[in-house]
Formats: structure tokens, C-alpha cells, sequence
């Protein structure tokens, strides 16, 4: 296989990136606690901490979870929170105390959580009180999970008299805390205190050491946990900072992050900037436009993230004109294909080019990313980044040539080792040669641009987040006034894509409203469909009973189909 | 009318044996059980959808295939209540008669796995659409079903994409006719 991609890597970018640099990620926080001590390293709802602080916070954390809780070495910690100072206080404390984060959706339901939960047999969870109630629910009926409970606040990270006033408006004012009573659960800063006078055990780490348990759906059946290690981490970490770090000083940077930290982009995308030791300005809500802009203008950001339609709705915002994007230099999107309209919009509003990056959470997850020097929109997933291979198989595992269509699949560091106490997944994703098989079809140009044509999961990409349709099938045959249903994604300009669904009634009384309502249920919102049709004869099905997706998705092309789509608020 | 099918016992790579027959009217609650012993995935892999149940006249269509046409195979073993349905193995008649093409299915349930059962119940598959005078057998696997395709492979069925839908492949394979084929019992 030759590596047509190399020949095309913008000048200075190596082949090849040193891995070694770091033992683990705790080394990679220590280094970077003893270059930029005194530099903050994340801000947030007003607030900022410093490599010092969050070095001595994490620290605490550590100690508590080994001493008092009495945790080892590859015991699973969830975290349970949107993007707050205490989610990297949480973060490192776990990984530095040689145990497994698994990050969890805090909008999640409480199947999804128990399911979560059950699978990665975590020993602990850190939750924000506004979603204990879910917790709460889990526990009640599985009561057989042993479950150390951590609850932490809006506020607990902020300075006291912010801290409590914080914390009065929203639970009080706001009434964003929906009532909860976990039997033996603790505050974070007891916790905190708790660990502040233990020491922490310097529990030896190396690459092939688990730091990650990153839950990912499938096409049947339930999410599975792909285990990322220290070693994926940082060869991650190692390859995304040869390709962007180009203009960026050290020390000097401002990141701004608008996506939730339990999203594997984010998380290597904030390793990446705290190594580095650029000031991280966590977004909590993004789409509290309003808060998010004011973020905007008061931090001179030098590098941001986001998705498409994050970035749409910035530009779509009468207030953004007013922000001021002359300190940018770097802006990258990821998980779902930007749209070239709004790429040029952000060029002419900024002057700077979106980064595309590809890759699963398998892959930890950045495998190709267009070059920094691009003239305009490629319209591809860009290049292989240093230290990657990649290749297009067909499905006995043969290369095919450049030009030819099949399975994107990739070779690398980054790519994780296995699924958690899945092997049968595991075989299946995996080649003989040890290719990782993506699931997206495409074709490698005379360039080495790869360039997606379809889909060989069935999935649906809703704002970069991976909505699988037998998960929303399963909920909505639950239903007894359904007879069959399927789901499939629909294009949206906002969005990219929304998960339609296609239904046969049982109960000829059932409306869109109640069936919503129980998706509701058990859903969390992204998944949630955001079109009903409801259909009178049965779904389209091959001679032996096998339904034809293919004839519903034509069918919902065609504007003037029999019956027409239903919107739904 | 198609010959009859006699039972035969086939003695599977780990040692089990199974007897396999053709489908009979009394078979239906044991295909409905066997189904509901199905995981998810399995269910999926077969109907293309979450199917919480058989439908009933899904059901009676499968017990009482029409002679000359469809196939219907199970394989079975003994149990505390008669018997056990551990693999099924289909195929009904496609397109238009004049097309001599079929479709075919396979589920095997979940601990018979890897035993050999599911290529045996399509090698038998293959023989007696020959005999029923299929000109071509056809099929849809989920593109992630590996092992289907790896079955499908083996009993040299060819793989095609389907136009429109990455996330399924057809496997189609030509059925020689055998000199004799009409009275010729397939070879244990």
C-alpha cells in the first residue's frame, strides 16, 4: 500500500509523530501543571482555574477515590455532567488515581443510563444534581448496582459567594433541579476535603493501560464501550497537535470549547490545548445563543471547535456580528461533514478556514482531517494524519485501487484495542490484518483525499451526534398501538439529518403526540424523531419477509408521495 | 407435487446432532418459541426490523409452504416437551414464476452458533430448490453480518451491492440443473 497521502501533507507536517512523548495522560497533565502553573487552563460561567489549581483539585479527587472510596487500578468512574470547572477536575483526578472514566450523556434516560452503567460495572459516579433524579431511578430498579455516588452542583467550583448564589438560583429560581434522594451519597467538595489530606498512590501507567470507556451505539443490539487507552489518548493527542499546531504558541492560546466533554472529540480536542497550555473556555449551554456569544466577546478566543450546525447557528445569530474573531487562528469541526455554504460564510466572516476532522470513537477518534492550508471547501474528509494508515477493502479484506469504492478502513495508534467484554463485536469490526473497519464506504482520489459515498451502518447523524434506528425502533414498537415501524434519517438543512419514522398502526386511535410522548420516555433528545408518518399498508418487504429500507427512504425523496410527511414541533 | 423430504440426522462439528426434515403444520408453536429464544440481533439480521412477535399470518404462511414453490427446513433436536427448533432455512418463490428465481433466509439460534448448521441447511436448501427446477437463488444479508457472508461465500454465492442501500448486500448463486436431478435424492 503506498501512502499517496504523504506526497501531499502541507510542508512541516512529519510522517510520522513520537507517541512516547508520554507515558499516559497523567504524565501529560503533570508536564504541562509544571510549564504553565500559574497560567489559568479552564474558565467557565465566569470563573477560571489554573494548571496549579486544577493539578491540586484533581490531585484531592484522586486520593478520595483511592482512599476513601478504596477504588484500584481499572475501576470504572462515570461522569454525569455537562461542560463545568468540576469535569476536568473529575477527569484527571480519575485517570491520575490509574482508574477508567466513562463518560456519560447527562440528558440520558434512564434506560440508557442503567444500561450504561450495568455494562461498564462502574464503581463510582460523579453526577450533577440536576439529573441525579435519572440516577435515582436507575438505582431503584437495579438496586444490585454497587455504586459509590458523588452529587455535584452548578456552582461547586466557583468562588463561595458566587458558589451559593449560583447554586440558589438553580435549584430555587430556576427550578432546573427536579427533586432526588440518593441514600449515602456525597458532595463533591466533601470529597474534595476528603482526599485533600490522603496522599495519592502513584500507581504505575502505561499505554496499553485503559483511561476511557467511550460508549458508542451499534446497528443492532446495544451501545458498546470501546476501550481507549492512555496510549490511544496521547497518539491521538500527538497527531492532532503536528497537524493544526502550526501557528499556535504555547502558553499564548484561548480554546473555545461549545461541546460537551463526554464527546470524544472534544475531550482529545481539550488534551490537545492543555498540553499546549492554552486557556480552555468551557461552553455549558451552546445553545443558549445569548450566554455563548457573551463567552464569545469576553474571552479574545484563538481556537474553537464545533459542529456544523454549532457554527451555522453562530452565523445565523444577528449578536455574533459584534464578536470580535480577529485573534482567531484555528477552527475545526467534527463529527458530521460541514456544509460548504457554511464554511464560506465562516471564511468571509472570520477569515479562517474550517478544519474538518473524521473519525469514531473507536479511533479516539481522529483519523484524516483536511490540511491547514486548504484554498477552499474539498468537500473530503481530508488526509490520513501522521502515523495513520488507511485504506479502502472490500469486504473479503482485499485492497482495492484509488478511484474504487469500498470500506474505509484504518490502521494506527489511536485505534482502540477492543470493545468492552465484547468479543464477537470485536472480531466483527476488526480485519485479519488488524484494519479497523469504519463502516463508512468511500474512495481515496489520486491525492489521497478520502471522500465518503454512503453508509454501511445504518445510522443517522443528527448535529454530529450518531443516532442508531434499531435503538429508536426498539422504543417504538414498545408501544402497543404499534404494529411495525422503521427508522430512517431524513436530510435537514439545520441539522444535517433528523430521524424520521415510518409507522404501521395497531391501534388506529394512536396519534403522533402520544407516540412522541413515549419516546420521550426513553429517548434522549437528539434521538427523538422529528418527523411521523403514519402509513396504512405494511411496511415494504422483500418475498421472505425482510423489510426494504431502501424503498423507504425513495419514498420519503419523492415530495409528492402518497402521504406526505407530518412536521412535528 | 414435490417428492417428500425424508428426515435425516447430520452430526454437526462439535459432535451434536440435529435432525433436519421439512416444515410441518406442527411445527408452529415451536418456530413461534424458537423465535422468542432469538436475541435482537439475530431477529434483526432476519427480518430487517425489530419484530417483537410473528405475525399470524407470517406464521401459517411459513408452516404451509406451497408445494413446488417455497421450502421450508428445520432443524431439531429433542426436549422435555417433543422437540426443539435450533435452525430454520426458507425459500420462496421471487418475481414471477417465469423468473425461476427464489429467496432465501437462514436463523440459526444463538449456542448453535459455529456448528456447521447453518451452511448445511443451506447446502440443503440449494439442492432441493434445484430439485423444485429454481433457475437462481437470491438473498439479503446485512451488510455488518459477517458470518452470513462468510456462509454465503462459502457455498459460492456471489456478493452484489444494492443499489440505494450500503447497508445491505444481495448474494445470488446460479443452481445447474443435475442430469437426473428430479429423481436424484440429495446425497447425505
Amino acid at each position: 500500500m503506498e501512502a499517496i497521502w504523504l506526497k501531499h501533507y502541507p510542508a512541516g507536517i512529519p510522517a510520522e509523530v513520537d507517541v512516547h512523548q508520554f507515558a499516559s495522560l497523567r504524565d501529560m497533565l503533570l508536564c504541562s501543571r509544571q510549564r504553565f502553573g500559574q497560567l489559568p487552563a479552564y474558565s467557565n460561567m465566569g470563573s477560571s482555574m489554573t494548571y496549579a489549581e486544577l493539578d491540586r483539585s484533581s490531585r484531592d479527587f484522586a486520593a478520595y477515590l483511592q482512599t476513601t472510596l478504596g477504588l484500584r487500578k481499572g475501576d470504572r468512574v462515570a461522569i454525569m455532567m455537562p461542560n463545568l470547572l468540576q469535569y476536568p477536575v473529575v477527569l484527571f483526578g480519575v485517570l491520575r488515581a490509574g482508574l477508567v472514566v466513562v463518560n456519560v450523556n447527562p440528558q440520558y434516560t434512564v434506560p440508557e443510563l442503567e444500561h450504561q452503567l450495568a455494562d461498564s460495572g462502574a464503581a463510582a459516579i460523579v453526577v450533577l444534581e440536576n439529573f441525579a433524579h435519572t440516577l435515582q431511578e436507575v438505582l431503584e430498579k437495579r438496586p444490585t448496582l454497587n455504586l459509590a455516588v458523588i452529587t455535584t452542583e452548578v456552582g461547586d467550583m466557583l468562588p463561595v459567594v458566587k458558589e451559593l448564589l449560583t447554586n440558589v438560583v438553580v435549584k430555587y429560581v430556576k427550578h432546573m433541579v427536579p427533586a432526588w434522594k440518593i441514600a449515602g451519597a456525597t458532595e463533591f467538595n466533601t470529597a474534595l476535603r476528603a482526599g485533600r489530606g490522603q496522599d495519592v498512590q502513584d500507581v504505575p501507567l502505561s499505554h496499553d493501560d485503559m483511561a476511557f470507556l467511550q460508549y458508542t451505539g451499534g446497528t443492532t443490539g446495544v451501545a458498546k464501550g470501546a476501550v481507549l487507552t492512555h496510549g490511544n489518548l496521547v497518539a491521538n493527542v500527538q497527531q492532532m497537535t503536528a497537524w493544526m499546531a502550526r501557528d499556535l504558541v504555547e502558553g499564548k492560546e484561548v480554546f473555545v470549547c461549545p461541546l460537551p466533554l463526554y464527546h470524544v472529540y472534544a475531550l482529545t480536542s481539550c488534551l490537545v490545548f492543555m498540553k499546549m497550555g492554552a486557556h480552555t473556555v468551557l461552553v455549558t449551554n451552546p445553545k443558549d445563543m445569548k450566554a455563548y456569544i457573551h463567552d464569545l466577546r469576553k474571552y479574545p478566543f484563538t481556537i474553537i471547535i464545533g459542529v456544523n450546525t454549532l457554527y451555522r447557528a453562530l452565523l445565523d445569530a444577528p449578536e455574533f456580528a459584534e464578536v470580535d474573531t480577529r485573534a482567531l487562528k484555528l477552527t475545526s469541526a467534527g463529527g458530521m461533514a460541514v456544509q460548504r455554504v457554511v464554511a464560506e460564510r465562516w471564511k468571509q466572516r472570520t477569515g479562517v478556514d474550517i478544519i474538518e476532522g473524521y473519525g469514531l470513537t473507536e479511533t479516539s477518534p481522529v483519523v484524516m482531517a483536511s490540511p491547514l492550508d486548504i484554498a477552499q471547501w474539498t468537500g473530503t474528509i481530508g488526509l490520513p494524519i501522521p502515523s495513520t494508515q488507511a485504506a479502502i477493502l472490500d469486504d473479503d479484506g482485499h485492497e482495492l485501487a484509488s478511484g474504487e469504492v469500498g470500506e474505509i478502513c484504518i490502521r494506527g495508534p489511536q485505534v482502540m484495542p477492543r470493545y468492552w467484554n465484547r468479543p464477537d463485536e470485536t472480531e466483527k469490526v476488526f480485519t485479519q490484518d488488524g484494519w479497523l473497519r469504519t463502516g463508512d464506504m468511500g474512495f481515496e482520489d489520486e491525492r489521497g483525499y478520502f471522500r465518503i459515498t454512503d453508509r454501511k451502518k445504518d445510522m443517522i447523524v443528527v448535529s454530529g451526534f450518531k443516532v442508531f434506528p434499531n435503538q429508536i425502533e426498539d422504543v417504538v414498537a414498545l408501544h402497543p398501538g404499534v404494529a411495525e415501524v422503521a427508522a430512517i434519517g431524513e436530510p435537514d438543512e439545520r441539522s444535517g439529518e433528523v430521524v424520521k419514522i415510518v409507522v404501521v398502526k395497531k391501534d388506529p386511535e394512536l396519534t403522533e403526540q402520544a407516540l412522541l410522548e413515549h419516546c420521550r420516555q426513553h429517548l434522549t433528545s437528539y434521538k427523538m424523531p422529528k418527523i411521523v408518518e403514519f402509513r396504512t399498508e405494511p411496511l415494504p418487504k422483500s418475498n421472505i419477509g425482510k423489510i426494504l429500507r431502501r424503498e423507504l427512504r425513495k419514498a420519503a425523496a419523492t415530495p409528492d408521495a402518497a402521504s406526505p410527511p407530518i412536521p412535528s414541533a | 407435487m414435490t417428492a417428500k423430504y425424508r428426515p435425516r440426522r447430520i452430526t454437526l462439528r462439535d459432535g451434536r446432532e440435529v435432525t433436519l426434515r421439512a416444515i410441518v403444520e406442527a411445527d408452529a408453536t415451536e418456530i413461534v418459541q424458537a423465535f422468542e429464544r432469538l436475541s435482537a440481533q439475530s431477529r434483526y439480521y432476519r427480518f430487517m426490523e425489530h419484530k417483537k412477535q410473528l405475525n399470524e399470518a407470517a406464521l401459517q404462511r411459513g408452516v404451509h409452504p406451497r408445494p413446488g414453490r417455497d421450502f421450508v427446513f428445520v432443524a431439531t433436536i429433542p426436549a422435555p416437551d417433543t422437540i426443539d427448533i435450533v435452525g430454520a432455512a426458507q425459500y420462496v418463490q421471487a418475481g414471477d414464476a417465469a423468473d425461476r428465481t427464489c429467496e432465501f433466509a437462514v436463523t440459526v439460534a444463538e449456542d448453535w452458533r459455529g456448528s456447521g448448521l447453518a451452511t448445511q441447511l443451506v447446502a440443503s436448501l440449494v439442492r432441493r430448490a434445484r430439485r423444485d427446477g429454481y433457475k437462481t437463488m437470491e438473498g439479503l444479508v446485512i451488510a455488518e453480518n459477517t458470518a452470513m457472508l462468510a456462509l454465503a461465500r462459502k457455498l459460492k454465492f456471489k456478493r452484489e451491492p444494492v443499489l440505494g442501500d450500503a447497508t445491505v448486500l444481495r448474494v445470488q448463486r446460479a443452481l445447474q440443473t443435475l442430469r437426473c436431478a428430479s429423481r436424484q435424492r440429495s446425497a447425505p
